[in-house]
């Protein structure tokens, strides 16, 4: 039965692509409008039993909505209008039931016309967290849809600024709400990268009035560690796809070199050698090359290596500087910075350097780094002023904002899913 | 405001004095980018800035006590840390002004302008305060007097979005260690 559903919006993604012969033939433009969105119509979720005044209500409705749109994979519909919604595939909706604090939401789908349910399941947890309840709803029905969850119960990593007191370290929800800081120092944090079960944040920071070091904090608040404070600059680290290693940029022999260090800033081995600057690594998700800047040519450029430091070879050649590679989970893109005459684009090639594509152009637009489904790229922008967090869908759509409440925002990060990051269970913890 | 216009009169006449002593060619105003080599002697409205204003090294530095102010700053092209004449003309200036200061330590900080990374600007801003003060060291200047910090782009001189704040972010600035 769900087999037979899921195949059906799968065969509409796959079907242009047999037809267009062997794999090397493909070539898929991201630009274009060849994979069609879902249409989907959300009924507002209506309550039920003795709930108190808590109830978020229509509030709910919105974040399911922005969830499913955000979503790249559906377009959502409200209310009828009193017009036939002769194109929508498929009815969102539910229950919600609020006691003892506690909130349970049943989340149906329902096909369209016939109304037959393809989707009934119970999401719970303490009404403070109802986010989060809607959130695995909507990343349910992503799943569904697609094979693959969504990303609405992920997180978002950014260093920002209010006022003039230094950069902290901040984390919010993918849609920008619950925005909490994680540091409150005064100075500057910088750089951050979720473990890949998402319990733990790496970051830079200047926080003990010495130079760059390397720190590491629990992404549910704790206390904070040192984990590299090494003689010179130590920066730009991100945590292999086991998160038993750390690369990084150490300068303790007088040249930024990119080091691989275990998970706590031990056993230091370094894997690049020569007078450019070498930093930024980050992993491919199979965890066997590393892509990384280096000026080892004159200006800033993206390379792979091999994660012993071999087979270095070099990414992009279009630009005159390139910057800040983002090696994409599935392994087979990497986004990077490019600049150009009023600041930086963001560009996708294939992981071999291959069908460069330019995704974000207009102001600056910095540190891209992607969502752990792929669909999307976040990043750091002052296309409309101030640098904030932008979401693109990779395609000819143009960014959207993620609001970060006045805080001016720079370096994001998504943390991998909920189910690995929170347990999917936060919700369901008892107090 | 009714305080400016009122000293307006002194300080215009304090100026044209300077002028007649030739006391002008001692610059007293913010750090000034390579490019900037003349600059009205009054200073403008401008933003606060986290750096403190480079002020003349007193010739007879010998018996008092170093201060910041007495070291100049030196100044980079974009994403270089190479050093032009200008630049190491300056260093001239500081290392003879910490030559006469014994044993005084300093801290190098390397900086950047905003474009680019904050990543790759750290290095680059290390590479800055790395060339001063190996400059420094070969002038004489004690390798253990020196110490070298980077702070990337995050801590620009000015807060501009042009090729005139870029230029005076483009940095290696000198503050007394500890």
């Amino acid at each position: 039965m769900r087999a037979a559903i899921v195949a059906i919006p799968l065969l509409a993604l796959v079907a242009p692509l047999a037809i267009a012969g062997s794999p090397s033939d493909v070539r898929i433009d991201i630009r274009s409008d060849v994979v069609r969105k879902i249409r989907l119509h959300e009924e507002a979720f209506h309550a039920s039993g003795d709930h108190g005044p808590q109830i978020p209500g229509a509030q709910a409705d919105e974040v399911m909505a922005n969830d499913l749109d955000a979503s790249a994979v559906f377009t959502v519909t409200r209310g009828w209008n009193g017009l036939q919604p002769i194109e929508v595939q498929a009815i969102v909706g539910g229950e919600w039931n609020v006691s003892n604090g506690q909130i349970k939401l049943t989340g149906q789908v329902w096909d369209f016309p016939a109304r037959h349910a393809i989707l009934s399941r119970e999401y719970k947890g303490p009404i403070a967290d109802w986010r989060s309840v809607v959130h695995r709803f909507a990343d349910d029905v992503v799943l569904q849809f697609t094979g693959e969850a969504g990303v609405a119960g992920t997180r978002i990593a950014f260093v920002g600024r209010q006022g003039n007191s230094g950069k902290e370290l901040y984390v919010m929800d993918a849609d920008g709400a619950r925005i909490q800081p994680m540091t409150a120092d005064k100075s500057i944090a910088l750089s951050p990268s979720w473990a890949p079960d998402g319990s733990l944040i790496l970051f830079t920071s200047y926080r003990e009035g010495h130079g760059p070091r390397l720190y590491v904090t629990p992404a549910n608040h704790g206390p904070i560690y040192l984990i590299s404070g090494r003689p010179g600059n130590n920066t730009s680290a991100s945590y292999s796809p086991d998160g038993r290693e750390i690369a990084c940029t150490l300068s303790q022999d007088g040249n930024p070199e990119i080091y691989v260090l275990d998970a706590r800033g031990g056993s230091p081995h370094r894997l690049t050698d020569n007078r450019g600057i070498d930093t930024s690594p980050v992993w491919s998700p199979t965890g066997r090359e590393i892509a990384f800047t280096s000026d080892r040519s004159g200006s800033p450029q993206v390379y792979v290596m091999d994660r012993d430091g071999g087979n270095v070879r070099r990414l992009t050649f279009d630009a005159s500087y390139t910057d800040s590679p983002a090696w994409s989970p599935k392994g087979d893109q990497i986004a990077f910075v490019s600049r150009t005459s009023d600041g930086f684009e963001i560009d996708v090639c294939k992981a071999d350097g291959s069908q460069l594509r330019h995704v974000v152009t207009g102001g600056s637009n910095e540190n891209p780094h992607w969502s752990p489904d792929g669909r999307h790229l976040v990043f750091a922008s002052n296309r409309d002023g101030a640098y904030g967090v932008y979401v693109t869908d990779l395609d000819d759509q143009p960014p959207r904002r993620i609001p970060t409440g006045g805080v001016v925002a720079s370096s994001p990060a998504w943390s991998p899913r909920a189910n690995e990051n929170r347990a999917a269970g936060s919700a369901d913890r008892s107090p | 405001m009714n305080r400016t216009i009122r000293i307006l009169p002194l300080l215009i006449a304090l100026v044209a004095l300077a002028v007649l002593c030739g006391c002008a060619s001692q610059p007293k105003k913010p750090p000034a980018s390579p490019t900037q080599t003349s600059e009205t002697p009054v200073p403008a409205p401008t933003t606060p800035a986290p750096a403190p204003t480079t002020a003349p090294a007193p010739s007879t530095a010998e018996t008092a006590t170093l201060h910041a102010e007495d070291l100049n700053p030196v100044f980079f092209d974009f994403d270089s840390a190479t050093l032009d004449d200008k630049a190491r003309a300056t260093l001239d200036q500081n290392a003879k002004t910490l030559r006469a200061h014994g044993t005084a330590k300093i801290v190098i900080e390397g900086h950047c302008d905003e474009r680019g990374t904050a990543e790759y600007n750290q290095a680059l801003g290390e590479r800055r305060a790395q060339a001063a003060r190996d400059y420094l060291v070969a002038a004489g200047v004690g390798a253990t007097r020196v110490e070298i910090i980077s702070y990337g782009k995050e801590r620009p001189f000015d807060n501009g979005h042009d090729e005139s704040a870029w230029a005076k972010n483009r940095r290696a600035h000198f503050v007394i260690g500890s």
